[in-house]
């Protein structure tokens, strides 16, 4: 019992970073209907950026969280003005190639700028893993869930209690009618780029004291992300968040019974997930399109 | 300007004489030849994914996967069965193809980045499955993959198995040129277009999105079995979805929805490092997105659109 206690938490605490990251996936996917395969490789860039800040220019932890948050969004801003911008009208696929550009952009700098060799990145809070009860998580694992919750909490608000957040689900409803209504959506979309890329590089920042940091340490987890978003819906952040620890947690349960198909059981029933309910958990079933 | 036949005709026996020269010009440095015969394997899969994409209007993140049934395919039959080479690299396209009927069935039901996140998955997996089965070699690989046999002639230099792929490569890119100028083309592109109008028009969307699938998949296999054979080396993380979106990349580069594109992308993506350097490697990563990125705001049609320039301004 104890050790399922353990996996469990320790599923949760891995499935709050398939969180973090789906839910900028979706804050993103949602407004813009763009699926930001870029997303895992910006924070990674972000991420480089920021140890390059603690090393060598020897900032502060909680000055460089700031910028890293900063870094992000101002790479979001870029991204929207000069690249979204001008193939708004063409197809989804032109969309997805642009960030799929995007993210080899990132991870052929980093490793251009910083060198490929994987580095250890200090984590926000050391000190001895923490006992609840029969659980045992290390301090950075909590930082991680309470950030995932935090997170979460701010996006609710933003989405649906601030006049942006309105505009922006309302321009995901209907571009068009948006605009009519007098909605700015070209400064919605700056503004929803900008949270999302923020987020990724908050979401890379805090996570990859679990891993080492390396150009390519996002991509199993940005695949991971997008099976969150997947299970849970893809128009709801709420979807994202439970889907990213409904995932973690099955994953390392998967992991303890059947270690040999721990990467591809997931893949798998996202797959299914597709087909039976394209809509997942939490999202709205919409019409089919042509 | 109406192009005229005389001129077209001489482009066209200058470039033939031109690839068929080429071992001669590079015969001081064999590795060219090498790397030219990598450019070819990969130029074939992607006209396989362009097949889907940029004529079926399929997305496929998962294209690579197709390349490692065919390839590992043909080489277990070939080295535990013993099976005869050319019957194992049918065998390796058939797999291919099979594999590719599966896949199908989910773009039945799903486009767009749905689409692209089910192939991902799929994809994922398929290197994952082969990373644990012991027939596969798993996680250390297959080696020692025997070379490239025609009938009673081994073709074990760089020069012979250029000669090899180019006729390879011509036949499939003749096929799929005559496919898509049949009816079934003309179909298929009309799905691409509009699923609802096609529909209308009497097309059966989805035997012909499943036939798009089943093709593309066979001619990555194609591409995959040739190239266990050329490398005698694979790995299942060689065809994750890292090479995946590697092909992606080439056949965006190269332009998608062109004959000709995908062995422009494949020549670029094995060349460019090979000409920036060793030291220099990532950013070979770089240009690359940088190209994706220029290919799809700039130049729709990619590097092809360069070449139909010049077709244009020499009138041919």
């Amino acid at each position: 019992m104890n050790i399922f206690a353990n996996l469990a938490f320790r599923g949760l605490a891995t499935g709050a970073v398939y969180a973090l990251v789906g839910m900028g996936i979706v804050v993103i996917l949602q407004t813009t209907n763009v699926m930001n395969f870029a997303q895992g490789d910006t924070g990674m860039f972000v991420t480089y950026l920021a140890f390059f800040m603690i090393t060598t220019v020897k900032v502060p932890y909680s000055l460089v969280l700031v910028l890293a948050i900063a870094a992000g969004a101002i790479i979001g801003l870029i991204v929207e003005r000069f690249m979204m911008r001008s193939v708004r009208s063409r197809s989804h696929l032109s969309l997805i190639m642009l960030t799929l550009g995007l993210s080899l952009v990132f991870q052929g700098l980093a490793a251009f700028l910083f060198n490929s060799v994987p580095l250890l990145f200090p984590p926000l809070v050391t000190g001895d893993p923490v006992k609840l009860g029969p659980v045992i998580l290390s301090r950075q694992d909590i930082v991680v869930l309470l950030a995932t919750i935090v997170v979460f909490g701010i996006l609710y608000l933003f989405l649906y209690r601030t006049k942006q957040g309105v505009a922006a689900r309302s321009i995901s409803q209907d571009e068009y009618a948006a605009r009519v209504l007098g909605i700015p959506t070209p400064s919605i979309y700056m503004l929803i780029w900008a949270i999302g890329s923020a987020l990724a590089g908050l979401a890379a920042l805090l996570i990859v004291p679990r891993f080492s940091l390396e150009p390519s340490f996002m991509g199993l987890i940005q695949v991971k992300a997008f099976s969150a978003i997947v299970l849970g819906g893809m128009d709801s952040v709420f979807g994202a968040a439970v889907g990213g620890l409904i995932i973690g947690v099955v994953e390392n349960l998967v992991a303890y019974q059947f270690p040999a198909i721990k990467d591809s059981f997931m893949l798998i029933v996202v797959v299914i997930v597709l087909l039976v309910m394209p809509q997942g958990l939490f999202g709205k079933r919409q019409q089919r399109r042509f | 300007m109406v192009p005229s036949r005389g001129r077209r005709l001489t482009a066209n026996v200058v470039l033939v004489a031109l690839v068929l020269m080429v071992p001669l010009i590079f015969r001081t440095k064999p590795s060219i030849i090498g790397y030219l015969n990598i450019a070819m394997l990969y130029a074939l899969a992607t006209q396989g994914l362009n097949l889907l994409m940029g004529f079926g209007g399929l997305v496929s993140l998962g294209h690579a996967a197709f390349m490692a049934i065919g390839g590992y395919t043909a080489a277990v039959l070939v080295m535990t069965y013993h099976v005869n080479m050319f019957l194992a690299v049918v065998a390796g396209v058939a797999g291919a193809g099979l594999f590719g009927l599966v896949i199908g069935f989910p773009s039945l039901r799903l486009s767009g980045f749905y689409l692209a996140v089910a192939t991902m998955a799929l994809g994922s997996s398929v290197a994952d499955v082969i990373k644990r089965l012991a027939i596969t070699g798993g996680d250390y690989g297959l080696s020692n993959i025997p070379s490239l046999r025609l009938g009673p002639w081994a073709l074990t230099s760089d020069a012979s198995r250029y000669y090899f792929f180019v006729v390879v490569l011509a036949l499939v890119f003749a096929a799929v040129r005559n496919f898509l100028s049949s009816r079934s083309g003309r179909a298929v592109r009309a799905v691409r277009d509009s699923e609802m109008t096609a529909a209308a028009m009497g097309v059966n969307v989805a035997a012909y999105k499943l036939i798009t699938f089943v093709f593309a998949a066979c001619i990555a296999g194609l591409s995959g079995a040739l190239y266990a054979f050329t490398i005698s080396y694979l790995h299942p993380t060689n065809f994750g979805l890292t090479f995946s979106i590697g092909l992606l990349s080439m056949s965006i580069i190269g332009g998608l929805g062109t004959i000709i594109g995908p062995i422009l992308g494949a020549l670029f993506w094995v060349m460019l490092p090979l000409i920036i350097g060793a030291k220099l490697t990532y950013l070979a990563t770089v240009i690359f997105g940088l190209s994706i990125i220029g290919s799809v705001v700039f130049l729709p049609r990619g590097l092809s659109e360069l070449v139909i320039r010049i077709q244009t301004r020499l009138k041919l």
